[in-house]
This record gives structure tokens, C-alpha cells and sequence, in this order.
């Protein structure tokens, strides 16, 4: 552990790395993540990349047929593929909005209420998370049914027409992207204010006494400072939307109506991960890891760039 | 605009000297976070609602149920064993929480204060375990679990859940954010680096972790499937089993099933309530030593 | 005499290689034994559970010397736990298989069939009294890999009260199509009720075929070829029944419903009919209390052609390859299909009963049946059974999939009918084994 203190002075760069002197300390910081990691996952997706060429039922006494690409080329011609690929799209720039920039605003807000308003706006908000995604789907279906449903009797007080909000092909996904949405409120909210709440408050302070408006502190000091988290939540949404989305489409609409509320994530799944032919799920394993690592990979580099910290 | 940073003050009366803002300025605020607050509440009120109602009147459309009663409860509470079930997940989900935390805050550590060779690769390498679905690992994980020997036991529910690249990205980055002259100062003093971590990084992480800590909690509350899996006998099983357990092939017992979510969903709120003062602290509490 | 004699001999030829295999399987259970026996209905919460842990209960009493681990496994889990347990060595010995998972379980999980380790004698005397289609359910290839154990058929579910207030006649529900088609418009007219919903695809049925494969076969079509090698759901007789859907579809009878959302439809007397599984009843029943009369009847059919129903549900199959648990299995496995096993199934779980013979037997069925109405359409369609036949191969959940997919397009999605389901075809036809 002496090492620690002695390599590299107070003065020197830290960004000169010390050549040929291996510290082993950072290494055995990260061990247990890194083991827990390569054994649990990267093990399993090494040998999923493996069994991606052959087709084969999992027992240790049957063969395994060697198919080459084929699991591949089946992923691709799946009829519902592209919808799906286009539907990804629509999920990501539908959550965003909610995932992050309504907890952006609802954190920034709060931040500033007497004590007693913002816990309770805080935990009111944060209730959605506390049910499992299996009961929240059932009670929003309830709620959204056109025949029974509260809000379709009330849209039918105000005069229209029931609307299918999970039937309506055109209509699905965007409900699929609130409930998902409303789920995650209190998720991005609880860190944005943790966030918020460790931005320096003599910053705040130094830009009131400059005379700053309300809106310009917020726009010149907190959203710099509260930079790496939202490229941080942006970045969740878009790889993981995907996921988050999942619950919902399997209770609520099985990727329908007619592929409608279909994901990559989904379909996958559906053709893939669900399938007892290991071939298929370890194809669509690596399918969808080399998919968004191509995208994670861009997306860590973006906030490598523009993340902004406060030293 | 360039703003200059005074120097931290300690208990500076900052925090009470907030501008009185009249009460109309603060009214939209007020507006939408009260609609926003219904949309969240309501659902789950429903759940609480659907709970307390007859069999045959589980559909009604009433915001209050015309005669409520306990009896989903009871039959609930008959039909699957919801406290073991219950402790179970709440042994599981508290030790997974702490385990995760901190392998995630040395993890964190190990990438922000050193800068070595492989770093930005391994950073990168943790992040995407992201993308590696469950459903993917989730055989070969058994069939491990299985060799281990460790099948129906509590330790492995909780063994694949050491590590999180969420937790290591967000510990991570907070403390980036921290300004170089802390680690620095501490250094200087001669502190070995688990001290500075432990007596230093952490206290200022407090807020993130302390979100973390219901963010996890939660995560493995509601965790499904790997239970599932695990799963042999109700007594040993996890809260989210037992809930559906209720949806059956010859139909699903709504009531019930609120009954036994209104029940698992309350320790989350509890956690929730006690942990989230913590998020509210200011900024650099304990100050530069 | 001659000819007996021979007949005789041939008979008891015949009968040796089964006998040289049955040697392997003892007679009787002769030392304490466990056996894991795997089974959704122990997954829920609930009748299902009940009644099966009564069963096995009295299993226990009867046969001391075995010890029946009843594990709980949600039914659509159950392929893959079967999976994940064999691969990981520690595979169930018997377990209660969903039809559709049928072909899976007996080519790659290890399932073995009845007539390869169990004296055909043994086989004959306990299906005896079982119905002769009721038996064909479980037989692939020529084997019989499972025995009939939950099982329901397809029934037309109706709201008597809606059928009055809309001027017809409860007696007589309709029984073709066209009579569907009329009923729906008329109940939709006259109480503003929606007509009709089913199960067969889509948001309501699209996870399994069964009720699809009923509907094709009834009208003299078929999904898949009877050698299990060719798809043949974009065919002519297929092709016609499918359109007759979406012309209910196109009519805003046939609408893209949920299952729930239906049952709740029925409970809130806003749904006149329901074609769907028989396993719905209680939930139905416990729906209809106080609220409104509900009945039902069998499945309709096509004009003339008398209907043919299919069934859902699932049958015992035996893993096990020992051969002591092979014969524990085998023992639980006829009781759980024995008369008194039976006259729980349906009398406290809600199933069909694979015998007959039990239904009017006071010491059985015979009092439950006149008091629960609602189960005499599935005894009545009993005869006209046809099997839930599985899709071969390994992938042939993706091949299911590439089919429901079509079908709900060609109903709901407005699409030229024949072509989409030629396209399916096709390409399903690619992913069957070769």
C-alpha cells in the first residue's frame, strides 16, 4: 500500500502515467467488481458468443450442429425486425423527455421549496416506484380499458369517443412510453436531487449576489454542474430503455397490437431469449450486446467530452 | 459568465437565508407539481383501493369501495406464506444493497483517484454488463449456481448481484466531481487511500449514496425471474413470487393480488421515507480538514 | 383355431420385446422412494394448488413407501426450468407438460414414452375407461408421451341476461358462425353490450394455437400437415376460416382484446360472448355472482360441418430414468389419472375429465356434474376431441410465433388475408426441422 503515497508527488501531472511501474493498488480496488463481472457475466457471454454458431438443446449428452451463420441471418429476416428497430427509436426520444427532462425540472424546483413541500412533492412523486411493474401494469390497464376504464368514462363525460390506448395500433407505444415513463419519475428525480443537492451552494450564492435571475443561475450554474448526471441519465435511457420498456410490453401488449409496441430488446426476446434453442438466444445475446456497445461506446465518449465538473 | 468560487465558509447562515418569495411566484410550481403528484398517486391508490374490495365487485369503478373490507388480506395472508416471504426479501435485498454499495464505492474509487494503464478500456468493459441482458446469463448462471452446490439458499440470490455498473458509474462520476484539493489535501496528510476514501470521499458521497442505497433496494425487491429460477418450495421464495402466484392459469385472483402488492410495497416505502433525508445534504459537509 | 392360434402367437411374439423392456421397470414399488414431480398448478395460489396438494396427499396415504416433492413452476416457465434442471442434472422425474411443449420434451428433454418402459398391459388397464380421443392427445410419432391430466376445450361462454334483453333466446345459443356473427350485431344493438371476443389470436390468444388449430379443423383444414412436416395454415380450407374472422373482425365483432380485459368485459356485463378455455369457468363464475346468469355451450362451427374442438392444458410425462423412480412416477401417474383423481380435477381444480365413464357415476361425478351445468358442454365435445398438436423440431416456438403473427395481421391488420399467411408460411416453413 506504500506505493500509494509515494508514486507520483503532489506536483507532477496526473496524467502522466508511471511507466513500467505496474501499481497494483487500483487493481485490487476493482477486484471484486471485476470478478463478480467476469464470472457472472462475461463468462456466460463468451460462451454465448460460442453457441451462437451451433444449434444445440442445452443437455450435456447432445450434440451440438454446427450452423454457422444461420442463427444470425434467421435474427435478421424476422419479419417484425425493422418496425422494431424503428419502434426502438420512438421509445428512446419518447422517454427521454420524461426520464430525464421532467426529473430535471422537478428536482430544480423542489430544491427550493420549504423543507416540508419538497419531501412530500419528493416521496408523492417517488410512490410509482414502490409497486412491482407486474401490478402497475394491471392497474393501468384497468384504468386505461375503453370499456371500464376511469379515463375512458371520463373522456366519454367530456364527450369523445373511448380511445384504445392499449388496442389503437397508432396509439400503444406512446402509452407503453408513459407507463414506463411514470414508473421511472422517481427514479431520476431521486438522483438529479442528489446531484443538485451537491452542487456548492456559495456558487449559487456568489451568482445571486452578482445579481442573477432565478432562470440564470439555473442555466449558468446548476445545469453545468448537473452536466455529467444528465449525460449520464440520458445515456441510461437510451441503452436501457429498451429493457425498462419490457415489463410493460409483455403484461400489457406482447409487442402488439399487430408489432405496434414491438422494441429491439423485445423481439429479441421474443425470437431469442425465450427460446429453448440455445442457438437462437445466444445469437440474439450477442446481437443485442454488439448493437449497443457500438452505441454505448459513442455515447461514453460524448460524456467523456462535455461532461463539466466542478474543479 | 465566469463565476468566482469563494472560499467554502463552514456553517455559513446561507441555508436560512433564502429570499422570501411571495407565494404567487412559487404557485405555477406549486400547480404542476400537484397534478404531477396525482398522476403518480393515483394508480397505486387504486392498488390500495382494489384491495380493500369485494370479489365480485373488484371492476367497480368507485373511488372508495361502497363496502370495503379486509377480507383479500386474510385470504392473502392464508394463501401464501407472505411474511417468510417478506423476510426473505427484505434479508436479501438489504444485504445485496450493502454488498453492492461497496464493492461499487472501492470499484469507483479505483477508477477516480488513480490513473492507470487499461483504465478507460476496464471503464468501459464494466459499463457494458449493462447491455448483457438477464435472460442471456441467467442459465449459465444456474448451472453454476447448480455445480456450486448453492442451490435454494439465500446466498445465491444474492451472489450475482456483487457488483453493479450502475452503482460503480454513478459513484464514479460523483466523484469526479469533487474538487481535486480534497484527495490532494488528504494525501498530502499522509492518509493511506482507504482512509481517504473512508473517512473523506464517503461522508461527501452521503446523498448519492444514500439514493443508491433505495435505488438497489428496489431493484432487488422487484427482481423476478433469477428467484424464480431458484425457487423450490413458497416458504424460501421472494415477495414478487408469492404476488404472482396469484395469477393463475384459470384466471388472476385481482383482489388478493392487491392485497399481497399494497403489503410488499410498503417496507419499500419505509426504506424510502428514513433514506431520503439523507439526500438533502448540502454540499461538502464535513469542509476540507 | 387355427387362426386364434396364430393370432396368439403372434400376439405373444409381439408382446416380448415389450416385455424384455419392461423387465426394467419393477412391478411394484419396493423400497422407500422420492420423486420431484413438477407442476404449475402448485405455482398458483389458489383452487389449482389446493386440489393438487389434496391429491397428492392421498397419493402419500396410498403408497407409503413413496414421497411425492411437489414443486411449484408457473406454466409458462415450465420449458425452460425442465431445461435448465435436466442440463444442470437434476431434471424433474415426472412433471405436468404443456401440450404445445410436447414434441420439445420427448426429442430433446428426455422424456420417454409410456410404451417403452411401462408393460403394455399396465398401459391397457389404466386406460380403460379413458375417452379414446382424450387418450390420442398425448401421442406423437406413434407413442404415447403423455396422459391427458389438466386439459380443457374450447366453450362458447354467453351472458343469458344480455340475451334476453336483446329478444333472444338463452336456450339457444347460437352454434355456427353465422349465428355468431347475428347474435353479436344483435346484442350490440339492442343493450349496447359488446357482442362478442375469443381467444384464438392476437392480444387474446396469440401466445398458443390451440383454439387457431380448432378453428382451422373445423373447417376441414389443417395447421400442419398430419406427418408433422409441412405447414400448411396458408392453404385453401385455412385460408377461408381465417377469413371468416376477419370478416367478423371487419364488422367490429372480433375485436383485439385482452384475455383480462375480456373477463373483466364479462364481469362488468359489458361482453354478451366469449369463446375461450373451459379452465375460465370458476373465474367466470366468481365474476357472474349476483350479477348476471352465465351459461355456455360448445364451440360453434362452419355451416353444416360439425365443429371440431381442440384441447389445451397439459399432460403427464415421465423423465425419470431410473427405474424404481420410473415405476414411483408411473404409480403417481395413475392415480392422479384414476377416477378419484379425475373427480377431483374437475370438481375442485375445474378440468375436463379425461374419463367418461366417471360423469354420471354417483360415487364420482355424478352429483357434482348435475350441479355445475357449465362442465356438461366439455363432456359433450369429449368425442369429437382432436389433439393440440405440437410443433417439431427446435425451433418451433419461433415457427408458432412467425405463424400467430401472421394471423393476427391477417384478422386485425387489414392486410390481403391468403398472401400474408403464403409469406408466413414460408417462412416458417424454413425453420421447421429438415
Amino acid at each position: 500500500m506504500a506505493t500509494a503515497e509515494i508514486a507520483v508527488p503532489a506536483r507532477q501531472t496526473r496524467r502522466r502515467i508511471a511507466s513500467g511501474r505496474f501499481n497494483v493498488t487500483p487493481w485490487l480496488y476493482l477486484f471484486p467488481a471485476l470478478a463478480t463481472f467476469v464470472v457472472w457475466i462475461y463468462e456466460p457471454l463468451a460462451r454465448a458468443f460460442f453457441l451462437s454458431f451451433f444449434e444445440w438443446n442445452m443437455l450435456p449428452t447432445a450434440p451440438l450442429r454446427y450452423v454457422g451463420v444461420h442463427n444470425y441471418t434467421n435474427l435478421f429476416q424476422l419479419p417484425k425486425l425493422w418496425q422494431s428497430l424503428r419502434n426502438s427509436a420512438v421509445y428512446i426520444l419518447g422517454l427521454l423527455p420524461i426520464a430525464v427532462l421532467l426529473p430535471l425540472a422537478i428536482a430544480i424546483i423542489t430544491h427550493d421549496l420549504p423543507a416540508r413541500w419538497r419531501n412530500l412533492y419528493r416521496a408523492m412523486i417517488f410512490v410509482p416506484m414502490i409497486i412491482a411493474p407486474v401490478v402497475a401494469a394491471a392497474v393501468w390497464r384497468w384504468l386505461l380499458d375503453p370499456g371500464h376504464g376511469i379515463l375512458n368514462l371520463g373522456l366519454q363525460g367530456l364527450g369523445s369517443k373511448p380511445v384504445g390506448f392499449l388496442t389503437d395500433p397508432n396509439i400503444a407505444i406512446w402509452t407503453i412510453i408513459f407507463i414506463t415513463g411514470w414508473k421511472l419519475v422517481g427514479f431520476s428525480t431521486l438522483i438529479l436531487s442528489a446531484a443538485n443537492a451537491n452542487i456548492n451552494p456559495s456558487l449559487i450564492e456568489a451568482a445571486r449576489m452578482d445579481g442573477a435571475s432565478r432562470w440564470e443561475i439555473v442555466r449558468d450554474v446548476r445545469l453545468p454542474l448537473l452536466s455529467a448526471t444528465l449525460l449520464f441519465l440520458v445515456m441510461l435511457t437510451i441503452l436501457l430503455g429498451a429493457q425498462w420498456t419490457f415489463s410493460y410490453i409483455n403484461i400489457l401488449t406482447q409487442g402488439g397490437p399487430m408489432g405496434s409496441t414491438n422494441n429491439i430488446y423485445y423481439i429479441l426476446w421474443d425470437f431469442g431469449f425465450s427460446s429453448l434453442s440455445v442457438g437462437w438466444s445466444a445469437a440474439a445475446a450477442v446481437l443485442l450486446f454488439v448493437l449497443f456497445g457500438i452505441l454505448a461506446a459513442a455515447l461514453l465518449w460524448l460524456m467523456d467530452r462535455y461532461s463539466f465538473y466542478d474543479n | 459568465m465566469t463565476i468566482s468560487l469563494p472560499q467554502a465558509t463552514a456553517a455559513s447562515p446561507l441555508r436560512r437565508r433564502k429570499t422570501k418569495r411571495h407565494w404567487l411566484a412559487n404557485a405555477p410550481g406549486h400547480v404542476a407539481l400537484t397534478l404531477l403528484s396525482i398522476i403518480c398517486m393515483f394508480p397505486v391508490y387504486w392498488m390500495l383501493v382494489t384491495s380493500l374490495r369485494p370479489a365480485n365487485e373488484t371492476f367497480e369503478t368507485t373511488l372508495w369501495p361502497t363496502s370495503a373490507s379486509l377480507d383479500n388480506y386474510i385470504y392473502a395472508l392464508n394463501a401464501i406464506p407472505i411474511w417468510q416471504m417478506l423476510l426473505n426479501t427484505l434479508v436479501v435485498s438489504s444485504v445485496v444493497t450493502v454488498i453492492q454499495l461497496v464493492v461499487g464505492l472501492l470499484a469507483a474509487y479505483g477508477f477516480v483517484r488513480w490513473q492507470f494503464r487499461f483504465s478507460k478500456l476496464v471503464y468501459a468493459l464494466v459499463a457494458l454488463t449493462w447491455l448483457v441482458p438477464l435472460q442471456v446469463v441467467m442459465i449459465p448462471n444456474y448451472l453454476l449456481v447448480v455445480r456450486l452446490g448453492l442451490l435454494d439458499s439465500v446466498v445465491a440470490l444474492i451472489l450475482p448481484h456483487f457488483a453493479s455498473a450502475f452503482c460503480i458509474m454513478l459513484l464514479a462520476q460523483s466523484m469526479r466531481a469533487f474538487p481535486r484539493e480534497v484527495l490532494e489535501a488528504a494525501r498530502m496528510d499522509g492518509a493511506r487511500s482507504l482512509r481517504v476514501l473512508w473517512d473523506v470521499v464517503t461522508p461527501n458521497l452521503r446523498g448519492i449514496i444514500a439514493s443508491l442505497a433505495i435505488l438497489i433496494f428496489i431493484s432487488t425487491w422487484n427482481e423476478y425471474f433469477w428467484p424464480l429460477l431458484l425457487s423450490r418450495t413458497p416458504s424460501n421464495s421472494l415477495i414478487q413470487i408469492g404476488i404472482q402466484m396469484f395469477m393463475t392459469t384459470e384466471g388472476t385472483q385481482w383482489g388478493p393480488l392487491m392485497a399481497a402488492s399494497t403489503m410488499a410495497s410498503l417496507p419499500i416505502l419505509v426504506f424510502y421515507v428514513v433514506l431520503q433525508r439523507q439526500v438533502i445534504q448540502s454540499f461538502m459537509k464535513s469542509g476540507i480538514r | 383355431m387355427l387362426r386364434n392360434t396364430l393370432r396368439g402367437t403372434v400376439a405373444a411374439l409381439m408382446l416380448l420385446p415389450t416385455a424384455a423392456l419392461a423387465q426394467a421397470i419393477p412391478a411394484t414399488v419396493e423400497a422407500p422412494i422420492e420423486i420431484t414431480f413438477y407442476n404449475y398448478n402448485l405455482a398458483s395460489a389458489g383452487i389449482g394448488a389446493d386440489g393438487t396438494k389434496k391429491l397428492i396427499a392421498e397419493f402419500m396415504a396410498a403408497n407409503p413407501l413413496v414421497k411425492v416433492n411437489g414443486v411449484g413452476v408457473p406454466a409458462a416457465e415450465m420449458g425452460p426450468r425442465i431445461q435448465a434442471d435436466v442440463a444442470a442434472g437434476q431434471g424433474p422425474d415426472i412433471a405436468q407438460v404443456v401440450f404445445q411443449d410436447l414434441d420439445f420434451a420427448a426429442h430433446n428433454l428426455g422424456a420417454h414414452a409410456l410404451d417403452d418402459i411401462i408393460p403394455a398391459a399396465e398401459i391397457a388397464a389404466q386406460t380403460e375407461g379413458m375417452s379414446p380421443n382424450g387418450l390420442k392427445l398425448g401421442v406423437l410419432d406413434g407413442k404415447t408421451y403423455a396422459l391427458a391430466y389438466t386439459f380443457s376445450t374450447p366453450v362458447l361462454f354467453y351472458n343469458a341476461d344480455l340475451f334476453r334483453a336483446a329478444g333472444l333466446d338463452p336456450e339457444k345459443p347460437p352454434h355456427t358462425w353465422a349465428e355468431i356473427e347475428s347474435t353479436a350485431l344483435t346484442i350490440q344493438e339492442k343493450t349496447g353490450a359488446h357482442g362478442f371476443d375469443a381467444c384464438i389470436m392476437g392480444a387474446n390468444g396469440g401466445a398458443s394455437d390451440w383454439l387457431l388449430q380448432s378453428v382451422v379443423l373445423s373447417n376441414g383444414g389443417r395447421t400442419m400437415s398430419e406427418d408433422r412436416k409441412t405447414l400448411t395454415f396458408a392453404e385453401p380450407a385455412a385460408v377461408e376460416a381465417i377469413s371468416m374472422l376477419r370478416g367478423l373482425a371487419d364488422k367490429g365483432i372480433y375485436q383485439n382484446n385482452a384475455m383480462a380485459a375480456s373477463l373483466e368485459a364479462m364481469a362488468a356485463k359489458g361482453l354478451g360472448m366469449m369463446l375461450c378455455t373451459s379452465a375460465l369457468q370458476s373465474a367466470l363464475i366468481k365474476g357472474a355472482k349476483d350479477k348476471y346468469e352465465l351459461r355456455d355451450t360448445t364451440m360453434p362451427g362452419f355451416g353444416d360441418k360439425q365443429a371440431v374442438p381442440t384441447n389445451s392444458g397439459s399432460g403427464l410425462v415421465i423423465f425419470a430414468s431410473d427405474p424404481a423412480k420410473q415405476r414411483a412416477a408411473w404409480e403417481l401417474t395413475k392415480f392422479l389419472t384414476s377416477k378419484r383423481g379425475y373427480t377431483i380435477i374437475t370438481s375442485e381444480i375445474g378440468y375436463v375429465p379425461l374419463r367418461t365413464d366417471i360423469v354420471n357415476d354417483p360415487q364420482y361425478l355424478g352429483e357434482w356434474v348435475k350441479q355445475h351445468p357449465l362442465v356438461q358442454p366439455n363432456i359433450d365435445q369429449l368425442s369429437r376431441l382432436q389433439p393440440w398438436v405440437p410443433y417439431p423440431g427446435m425451433n418451433y416456438r419461433q415457427v408458432h410465433k412467425t405463424m400467430m403473427d401472421a394471423m393476427e395481421m391477417a384478422v386485425f391488420g387489414g392486410v390481403d388475408v391468403a398472401e400474408t399467411l403464403k409469406a408466413a408460411q414460408v417462412q416458417a416453413q424454413q425453420l421447421m426441422p429438415n
